[in-house]
């Protein structure tokens, strides 16, 4: 009877999700001294990170580097690898990092308070580029962006939001969002079965456990899956239970496999409305409509895209999992329709598409690419 | 592999030079010859000068020829008995690039265990001062003097054609970087300016100016020395009791004319070509080589080489021979009247097995630390396989890589390499120079042409060696060759044997095995039998190979990486365009034949390089053999994968297609091509072909264990689609062709649309592609009266699906009548419909997705032309058939905007009629292959349009389940 007391039914230990809103400490091998994290909202209220490295020199053209949903600007870092904040540094740029409210080392993802693209596209990114623009004066700002951040970025742009841009880079998607019928279908129906039951998908299993609720998500992504790593399965090979594949499993060195739920966070499922939207449009729409507060934004991008005033790389990994070949369809209909735009398209064999920027070859095989774009127009 | 000697640049100025060739215009007779050659000889007395002792240096063999009254024996055909002074030569020149020591060498005959290497010094060792003794009497002198002459006219003939603009007589046209354009080009310089008629394949198999002047006074055979010569060689060679070498006297001349040659006498040399001086060239001229010889001619630099030095001055020759009988018996085993080409010729042999002896030299060494390397030295990295390997190095190790580049200077150097990676399609930034150093270098040097600082830097600071640099050509002859694939691999062997020890990783090929009828091609399976090897490029591969089997005993870890035919880049789709596979399949392609082939054994490079990568960073890799010949293609899959992407080809017997291929490539000439045509012409190529094609396939079971254990991507056969872009870019080159609008085409309808067209739309003057909208181009405006009759009858056909797939584009042709533009009917000049183009993205923000995109140019009877542009568009709407059918169009004058617009509708009754019943497919296909033709193009085509009309639905129905209440689940504790 005495033993009644420790009671083996206890609950599971309740695992606080974060809410505050200070960023979590980038990892990298930079001198501290000379990585400086700038204070910095959004024009709504909504903390964000900036972070300015520093090369020492004050004429550098300004790199403003943009990162995808749910990674953030620990993607740009690496410290196992050569990294482009690393090449961007020898080629004689000065990067400028930007979280914007998608990123992983804030909590937004997770505590529900929500935001669509909308509110990136009209706040984070303009309000960024001003920011630089106060700091570095008439020095040319690039912007190279992944996938979201780009997506969003080329909202911006239509909008007119932040003209006199040197050029831009991006990366997987821009314009005209293209998804796997598979990866579409299945994000509609997960996203609809779930969306009363959970409000994110997790990527980290050892964050919750054995017994959860998330754990047949798990399960799922794990079917057909190499690689016994749960968080690689459900990265890998569901890209959050949408089926689709983020990267090329041997691009990537075990240094970073071994980091991937530090360096990708929980996905949010209330913004699979928005995605869903842009994707069946073709293109990026914007969610607002009734809402004039959102109305300097464009309510179809691509119709809009001859504000674009600045010179365009569309970049892609040949085997891009997740948005197949976005990049050369929007090269193609940005040709045809809009035949004044300075843009060309990259395709960067072998690749899929986080791993143009995780890969371990990635300074050998993308950042060259880059770098020479920046270098024909700084 | 990469091309070490032939610049693809080298191919552009191809000229059209065969004919040159078959025209047999009677040369000119000897004795005019003769006079020509004396003048000819008189002014090379300047050009020679540049290169002293190399300009007027007679092959050794000359002198026997000159001197036949005084012994027949020696006539062992003009071309035996010189060669084999190289063996011994570079034998006695290996020894001085080992030890250092020249005395060491003297035992290179006897050591070299293989009696035909020691034959084969020992015989030279007689015959070669046996010309010095011939010239001594004085016999022939004359012939003598005409070889050395006329060596000089061919190597200045010759001169235009390598990139230095001279060549010494004694260097290797090849070598000295002649191309086998180049060679089909001096072939036919010779026929016309001296009437010299030569085999181009005897150029192939040994291009020294020295040994063509020889070969054709052998031949040609019209004076009366040359005869005395040339009856003789028959009977000769057929008696192997007869004694090469003169007597005992013989032998006791050389080497009294070794080592009694002055240096007076070498400088003498050139200008004269008196009749004593050839002998004293002979062993004289070529011993002063190395500064003298390197710059022009490397192929004749020092030490490794096989500059036709007689067995040198400064070690003693063979004192006694014992040359007959090793000889004879290599010589019986090639009768004359066996067929040609059936077996290695025995010249080469011997020099093969003087080469093998060349690994015994090498140094004992320990075994390497088992590390992952960070010093990485890579030849050929400009080649094809070796700049894809270059970055497969940098990417999956944090290796520091240094690639020896040949060329002047580094800048040179590191310029040709950036070259070569952006000509193979791969990335060339400051992020990958970071990681490389270039060395300007040449592995066809002693210490690979570096300085011996770089040399003693380099052994005792790199942590590895990968050799991939070799001369791939299938048409010339192990001489040509050897310098390069089995030279170059010993001093790679050499350099990975001093200082620390460092594995070798070593790029062999599966040719290796390519002997006709072997049973098996495992990994450790037993090599060809090099007598049965015929093409010089599988014997220098097998030579090289089993070289560095035996520096394996000297305690060098040796890894022996096969690849079989490297095919094109499966995402880029670089290829090797002078490759024999590319060439293969381009002619697959354009005649729709395939030879009947058991097995080919091809691998991508991206595959051929990540796996060589891996074993050169993985130590417990280390020290094997490996296959790297991925998953064979069998006949049947190369005939499914060709009719898959709409190629139907049609199987023959290898003779059969060659002579067809042959055919047609002559009815037809693609330059691109010419070198397929050259191989398919050439005897010892073709064997190599046979061999290759009816070869069993290549297994590898280590490969496969490796490659699973690192977890890299299991080979997987190069089927269609993995060729794919590679088929592309050999298009794009010119050596394939893909289907075009003008071939017949491979499948074709009818579609017939009536309706009425009215003016075009108030102030909408835009042409319709231009961005402006689909909605406000719909059938017409209210109030404007669309009451014109219209009707066209077209036909949409596809020259293949590739042209579906690929660019989703249906080629039109047909007529328009409307009585609004021209009474009598407008002929379709051009037109394309694309099917769901830009995948349906709405013209305008709306739902109005594209299904079909029309373009045309009409042509009115009055000359007037006119543009067409029309749209199919799928909405939200229940009249899914209609919107089909429906085609909104607009028509205006050539550059001018629209006038008319309206819609046009496929009839309900006529569109399964014509669209679906009435497909017509290429009579020529069989009919299985027909039906299976047809449902293709109605299972793309239904796919396409079905999600082309779904599309509206899915966002009409995405709206409503927006409007779906969420409740919002508070995620605060999990």
């Amino acid at each position: 009877m005495i033993f009644r007391t420790a009671n083996s039914r206890t609950s599971p230990t309740i695992r606080k999700v974060r809410t505050g809103t200070a960023l979590r400490p980038l990892r990298h091998r930079l001198d501290p001294a000379r990585v400086e994290e700038i204070p910095f909202r959004a024009g709504d209220g909504v903390r964000l990170g900036l972070t300015r490295v520093d090369s020492g020199e004050r004429d550098r053209p300004a790199v403003l580097l943009l990162h995808g949903h749910t990674a953030s600007a620990d993607m740009f870092l690496l410290p196992e690898t050569r990294n482009l904040v690393d090449a961007l540094l020898d080629g004689g740029y000065e990067p400028w990092l930007l979280d914007w409210r998608g990123s992983c080392r804030l909590p937004y993802n997770e505590t529900g308070q929500r935001y669509t693209y909308d509110d990136v596209a009209l706040h984070d990114i303009p309000d960024a580029v001003s920011c630089i623009r106060e700091r570095i004066g008439d020095r040319p700002l690039f912007v190279v962006a992944h996938c979201i951040g780009s997506l969003t970025l080329s909202l911006s742009m239509t909008a007119g939001l932040v003209p006199g841009l040197a050029g831009v880079v991006s990366q997987g998607v821009f314009l005209t969002p293209k998804l796997a019928g598979r990866t579409s279908l299945r994000m509609t129906v997960a996203g609809e079965l779930l969306k009363n039951r959970i409000d994110h998908i997790p990527v980290d299993f050892r964050k919750v456990g054995l017994r959860s609720r998330y754990t047949p998500l798990f399960a799922l992504a794990s079917r057909g899956a190499h690689c016994p790593d749960p968080t690689c399965q459900i990265l890998h090979n569901s890209a959050w239970g949408s089926g689709a594949s983020l990267f090329l499993h041997e691009n990537l060195s075990d240094a970073t496999h071994d980091r991937l739920a530090e360096l990708l966070g929980p996905a949010p499922l209330w913004i699979l409305p928005h995605l869903r939207r842009i994707e069946l449009a073709r293109t990026v729409v914007r969610w607002h409509d009734t809402d004039h507060r959102y109305r300097a934004l464009p309510p179809n991008a691509l119709d809009a895209a001859a504000r674009i005033d600045t010179p365009v790389l569309l970049l892609a990994g040949s085997e891009n999992g997740l948005w197949l070949d976005s990049q050369k369809l929007c090269h193609d209909v940005l040709a045809h329709r809009q035949p004044q735009l300075d843009v060309s398209y990259t395709e960067i064999p072998a690749y899929g598409h986080l791993d143009t920027f995780l890969g371990r070859g990635a300074a050998l095989d993308v950042f060259g690419h880059i770098l020479e774009f920046l270098d024909d127009r700084r | 592999m990469s091309e070490v000697n032939e610049d693809a640049s080298a191919h552009a100025g191809q000229r059209a030079i065969g004919e040159a060739i078959e025209r047999g215009d009677g040369g000119p007779s000897v004795d005019e010859l003769l006079a020509r050659i004396s003048q000819a000889a008189a002014s090379s007395a300047t050009g020679p000068v540049v290169e002293p002792g190399v300009g007027a240096v007679a092959e050794p063999g000359a002198g026997p020829a000159a001197g036949p009254g005084a012994d027949t024996s020696v006539s062992l055909a003009g071309a035996g008995a010189p060669t084999d002074t190289d063996a011994s030569a570079a034998t006695s020149g290996a020894g001085d690039a080992f030890s250092g020591e020249p005395a060491v060498s003297s035992d290179a005959g006897t050591e070299g265990g293989p009696q035909g290497a020691g034959a084969g010094a020992g015989t030279d060792a007689g015959t070669d001062p046996g010309a010095g003794a011939g010239a001594g009497a004085g016999a022939g002198a004359g012939a003598g003097a005409d070889v050395d002459a006329l060596a000089a006219v061919v190597a200045a003939a010759a001169g235009p054609f390598v990139p230095g603009g001279l060549l010494a007589p004694d260097a290797d046209f090849f070598d000295a970087g002649g191309s086998s354009v180049g060679a089909v080009e001096l072939v036919a310089v010779l026929e016309d300016e001296l009437g010299m008629e030569l085999d181009l394949d005897e150029v192939f198999a040994d291009a020294r100016p020295s040994s063509l002047a020889r070969r054709w006074l052998a031949t040609a055979g019209a004076s009366a020395a040359l005869q005395a010569l040339s009856a003789p060689t028959a009977t000769a060679v057929l008696s192997p009791g007869a004694p090469t070498v003169p007597a005992p006297g013989g032998p006791a001349v050389p080497a009294a004319g070794g080592h009694a040659v002055p240096a007076a006498a070498r400088t003498t040399v050139p200008a004269t070509g008196t009749s004593t001086v050839p002998a004293a060239g002979t062993t004289g001229g070529t011993q002063p080589p190395k500064g003298a010889l390197a710059p022009v001619a490397p192929a004749s630099a020092p030490s490794w080489n096989p500059a036709p030095t007689t067995p040198g001055t400064n070690h003693p020759l063979f004192p006694s021979p014992h040359p007959v009988p090793p000889r004879a018996t290599v010589t019986a085993r090639t009768p004359e009247d066996r067929t040609p080409y059936a077996t290695a010729r025995p010249e080469d042999l011997d020099q093969i097995l003087a080469d093998l002896a060349l690994a015994d030299r090498l140094p004992w060494t320990g075994a390497p630390e088992p590390l992952p390397p960070r010093r990485i030295l890579l030849t050929g990295a400009t080649g094809f396989l070796g700049s894809h390997l270059l970055l497969d190095l940098l990417r999956h190790s944090d290796a520091h890589v240094y690639c020896l580049v040949r060329a002047e200077s580094e800048e040179a150097a590191t310029a040709r390499l950036g070259e070569a990676l952006k000509g193979h399609r791969l990335p060339w930034s400051a992020e990958i120079r970071r990681r490389v150093t270039v060395l300007p270098g040449d592995i066809r040097r002693p210490r690979l042409g570096l300085s011996d600082e770089v040399w003693n830097r380099l052994a005792h600071e790199l942590d590895s060696i990968v050799g991939v640099a070799a001369a791939v050509d299938f048409l010339r002859g192990y001489r040509s060759l050897r310098q390069s694939n089995v030279i170059g691999a010993l001093t790679l062997a050499e350099l990975a044997a001093t200082g620390t020890p460092k594995p070798l990783h070593h790029i062999s090929s599966i040719a290796v095995f390519n002997e006709v009828g072997i049973s098996s091609m495992g990994e450790d399976d037993p090599l060809a039998h090099v007598d049965r090897l015929v093409a010089g490029y599988d014997q220098s591969k097998w030579t090289a190979e089993v070289a560095l089997r035996r520096a394996r005993d000297h305690g060098l870890i040796v890894t022996a990486l096969r690849p079989g035919g490297i095919g094109g880049h499966t995402r880029t789709g670089a290829h090797n365009p002078q490759d024999l596979s590319s060439g293969l399949i381009s002619a697959f392609g354009r005649f729709r034949t395939v030879p009947a082939f058991h097995r080919l054994n091809a691998a991508p490079v991206d595959w051929v390089s990540r796996v060589a990568a891996a074993v050169v960073c993985e130590p417990d890799a280390w020290g094997f053999d490996y296959n790297l010949t991925g998953v064979p293609n069998t006949l049947d899959d190369v005939v499914r994968d060709m009719a898959f992407g709409g190629m139907h080809v049609r199987v023959q017997d290898w003779d059969e297609w060659r002579a067809d291929a042959l055919a047609r490539l002559e009815a037809e000439p693609v330059p691109e091509l010419a070198f397929l045509s050259r191989v398919l012409q050439s005897p010892t190529a073709l064997k190599l072909c046979e061999a290759t094609l009816k070869g069993p396939a290549a297994t590898d079971e280590r490969t496969a264990a490796l490659v699973e254990a690192l977890g890299l991507t299991p080979a997987a056969r190069y089927d269609a689609r993995a060729q794919l872009r590679t088929f592309e870019r050999l298009a794009e080159d010119g050596l394939a062709r893909l289907p075009h609008k003008d071939d017949q085409p491979y499948l074709w309808f009818t579609e017939t649309t009536e309706g009425t067209l009215g003016p075009a739309g108030a102030g909408d003057g835009d042409r319709y592609g231009d961005g402006d909208g689909a909605e406000a181009d719909m059938p017409g405006p209210p109030g404007t009266a669309a009451d014109t009759p219209c009707s066209m009858a077209l036909t949409l056909s596809i020259a293949s699906m590739y042209q579906l797939v690929k660019e989703r584009r249906v080629d039109v042709r047909g007529e328009l009548v409307c009585a609004a533009l021209h009474s009598a009917p407008l002929r379709v000049e051009s037109g394309d419909a694309w099917i769901r183009p830009e995948e349906g993205i709405p013209q305008r923000h709306g739902t109005r997705g594209q299904l079909l995109r029309y373009r045309m140019t009409l042509i009115d009877a009055d000359g007037g032309r006119w543009w067409l542009e029309g749209h199919k568009t799928a909405r939200a709407r229940r009249d899914v058939w209609r919107q089909t059918r429906a085609l909104s169009v607009e028509i205006g004058r050539e550059r001018e905007p629209a006038i008319l617009a309206g819609e046009l509708v496929v009839p309900a009754d006529s569109y399964v009629r014509d669209q679906i019943d009435g497909i017509r497919v290429d009579p020529r296909l069989t009919s299985r292959e027909k039906r299976a033709a047809k449902l293709t193009w109605l299972a793309w085509f239904g796919a396409e349009m079905g999600r082309g009309l779904l599309n509206p639905f899915a966002r009409a129905a995405a709206d409503l389940l927006d409007l779906r209440p969420a409740r919002t689940p508070s995620e605060r504790h999990r």
